[in-house]
């Protein structure tokens, strides 16, 4: 049997035609009702390993559309959401952010899950001049040393999320600690932020597994950690690298052994793990279940009725909160100008049904990062009184709080004159 | 232990002139120790990857097919096994859901592929290809993008010891599956009259053709063989990593490998391929954990140079 592959140059010209056409294919664009409206565009990773939690972001911007549209949109304009897939790869997101601002004339950029797309995204939106809100890429230098004056970001920075569990990790569990990290820009930034905290408090890290993004097999790096004998293992990995790294850390025992905790946890990751894999100390950025606190429950309620009866995760609310605070800025400085829209936005606080937490929540004026709450807890094996439950909150600790002076976060912004 | 165990046999060499002969006796257990336990864990990874790498490997020996999609009919192998396991529990689903997904595999085989046997095999790559988006966005349209939780029995869900804790009953029923499954597949193949046209048909198509044998049922029953094996590691996957619409991505590439070290055409070099760049994966994981996947394609890149063919493949097969 002979097998021949015939790549002429015909085949390959078609190939790279097909790929070419593919990223210009047109954005999902909800509803436009009137003339001229206001465009939001909306990069992220709805294929590949962040899918989960990216459609959970394009839900919650959608439910804000939904929303101000209805009560005027923005300065009377209807407001449209067009959506676009990075594919969860820089170059992709970057065309596609690119094909927004220049071909659909879109007059703010959200934008992406991944740390790495978000940042470079942030350099087209730059050299463009568009205002630009990061839901959910947390690498510290987006508000840090590459921050810029049109970029914003709602999520936490890594140095955020490890400040809020450091603390309670070191004294609840211990002072050696190992690491399992992925090996790109989030990973790194929240790695360093841990062991910088540990040190400071005198502990020692045993080792640092740097696991490559999409990892389904974490063995190797699992049989290494529990032979370097820490008291903690940290996980820093998300989405899937999650599910299978503490589904596979149960079946082993480890937990057994030695404390398993990490810094970020996320309600989807926490739904795709069997009940006796939830557990360990986390922070969460954002939780559905906060009893007294203004307007959460009607937000709750909101999203289940988009969302198939299903809960918001923190997702949600970023998208949500992207997505409301063009309109809150928008309306408040009757502009859609975005020079004039990130001037405003320095130390901008968010209304109570957009904050949806109880401490003050603000864009720090001399970073452009939201001061947003961490949710400290831990993990529940099974909701309570509702399956969803799956996370304890112990403490809400304030943005401002977690998030480490302006002068230390290397950010020196410059506004446009 | 303080130090990073990237750097044991670093340490270790460093530390044999200041330490006394008992404490680098202990280093050395220690580090050896580690690459057992990392070649042990490497063997039962290759056999997984073998599970898979079969499947593809009969696909492309008999039809030149270079099945993209195999890592979506695991993806749907997995899926079934957790729409089904409510109502019949793990094992039933081990049970129904490869032949449900080997049935779906005989449908795209019969409306997709058969359609292109005659024609290059860059038409079925290219469609295979699109084949694998398509299966990986109509199963997050189905199940949604968030991981799906596949409880296994709880009899399985225990290391063996706690020295070897890697070790757990599930992933030694893995082992035990793929054991299985290899040895019935290559009986199958040598001793029944399907096996022995399948091999046949490897070797030479057309005569195999001409002295009258059905080779359009040929190649959809051995089409449905190798997605039963896709279907069988889609559900053993699902017992161990999270289950969502990208894991078939992640391990079809190793599957891929095993093919090319072992050789294309011998199910034996197949086997072999699998868990070669299993072990060779484990062991890097101890020294330089970074290029625990990079020595894979390293391995391929060797191997492609100094011996086109394959371990154990044929002169020619990819010529």
């Amino acid at each position: 049997m002979m097998l021949t592959f015939k790549f002429d140059r015909r085949s390959v010209l078609k190939g790279a035609a097909a790929a070419g056409v593919l990223p210009m294919a047109s954005p999902f664009i909800i509803d436009a009702h009137g003339e001229s409206p206001v465009r939001i565009g909306m990069v992220d990773p709805l294929t590949g390993v962040y899918s989960a939690p990216a459609g959970n972001e394009v839900t919650g911007a959608k439910l804000a559309v939904e929303q101000m549209n209805a009560k005027g949109g923005i300065l009377g304009r209807q407001v449209e959401l067009l959506i676009e897939d990075s594919a969860n790869d820089v170059g992709t997101g970057v065309q596609k952010a690119r094909k927004l601002i220049e071909r659909d004339q879109v007059n703010f950029i959200i934008g992406d899950v991944n740390s790495g797309i978000a940042q470079a995204i942030a350099q087209v939106t730059n050299e463009k001049k568009v205002l630009h809100i990061v839901s959910g890429g947390h690498t510290d230098t987006i508000t840090g040393s590459d921050c810029k004056w049109n970029v914003y970001r709602v999520c936490n920075t890594t140095r955020m999320e490890a400040n809020s569990v450091s603390d309670l990790l070191f004294n609840k569990y211990g002072k050696k600690w190992h690491f399992i990290t992925p090996d790109y820009a989030f990973g790194h930034t929240l790695q360093q932020a841990c062991l910088s905290n540990l040190k400071k408090l005198g502990g020692t890290m045993t080792g640092n597994e740097l696991t490559p993004l999409g990892t389904t097999d974490f063995s190797a790096y699992l049989i290494k950690a529990r032979a370097a004998n820490p008291d903690v293992l940290i996980l820093l990995v998300q989405g899937s690298d999650m599910i299978n790294c503490l589904k596979q850390i149960v079946q082993f025992g480890i937990d057994k052994q030695i404390h398993v905790a990490g810094t970020q946890q996320e309600l989807e990751s926490l739904e795709g793990l069997p009940p006796e894999a939830r557990i360990g100390i986390w922070m969460f950025e954002w939780y559905w279940r906060q009893p007294g606190v203004p307007s959460v429950d009607k937000f709750v309620a909101d999203i289940r009725k988009v969302n198939g009866g299903k809960v918001p995760t923190a997702r949600h609310w970023f998208g949500y909160t992207s997505a409301m605070t063009f309109a809150l800025v928008a309306n408040q400085e009757k502009s859609i100008d975005s020079l004039k829209l990130a001037k405003a936005l320095g130390n901008f606080e968010l209304p109570d049904d957009v904050k949806l937490q109880p401490n003050k929540c603000y864009y720090r004026a001399g970073d452009h990062q939201l001061m947003t709450s961490a949710f400290v807890g831990s993990a529940q094996s099974n909701g309570k009184d509702d399956p969803e439950d799956l996370f304890k909150v112990d403490q809400v600790v304030a943005g401002d709080r977690t998030a480490p002076p302006v002068a230390d976060t290397g950010c020196k912004l410059t506004m446009p004159t | 232990m303080q130090a990073d165990h990237a750097n044991l046999i670093y340490l270790a060499t460093q530390r044999a002139i200041s330490q006394p002969l008992a404490t680098r006796g202990r280093e050395w257990a220690h580090v050896t120790q580690l690459l057992f336990f990392n070649i042990t864990n490497g063997l039962i990874i290759g056999a997984f990857y073998v599970l898979m790498a079969l499947g593809l490997s009969l696909i492309l020996n008999l039809s030149n097919v270079i099945n993209f999609a195999h890592g979506g009919f695991l993806v749907i192998g997995g899926y079934i096994a957790y729409t089904i396991t409510p109502y019949l529990g793990f094992w039933g689903a081990l049970l129904i859901a490869p032949p449900l997904t080997a049935v779906i595999g005989l449908i795209v085989e019969r409306v997709l592929i058969r359609p292109l046997y005659g024609r290059d095999p860059l038409y079925s790559l290219l469609l295979t290809f699109g084949l694998a988006f398509i299966i990986e966005d109509g199963t997050r349209f189905l199940w949604g993008a968030q991981g799906k939780p596949v409880t296994i029995p709880a009899v399985l869900a225990q290391p063996l010891s706690s020295e070897f804790f890697f070790v757990t009953g599930y992933r030694l029923f893995m082992v035990v599956m793929v054991v299985v499954a290899v040895v019935l597949l290559f009986l199958l193949l040598r001793y029944t009259r399907l096996g022995i046209r399948i091999r046949a048909g490897t070797l030479d198509l057309e005569t195999v053709a001409a002295l009258g044998i059905n080779v359009r049922m040929l190649r959809s029953l051995n089409f449905a063989v190798g997605i039963f094996l896709a279907g069988l590691s889609g559900v053993l996957a699902a017992g161990q990593l999270g289950l969502e619409p990208t894991m078939g991505t992640g391990l079809l590439m190793p599957s891929f490998i095993a093919i090319i070290v072992g050789g294309v055409g011998s199910l034996t070099g197949t086997l072999l391929g699998g868990l070669l760049i299993g072990v060779a994966s484990g062991v890097t994981a101890v020294f330089l954990p970074a290029a625990s996947e990079a020595i894979m394609y390293v391995i391929m890149a060797l191997v492609l140079l100094l011996r086109p063919r394959g371990l154990l493949g044929e002169e020619g097969m990819l010529t």
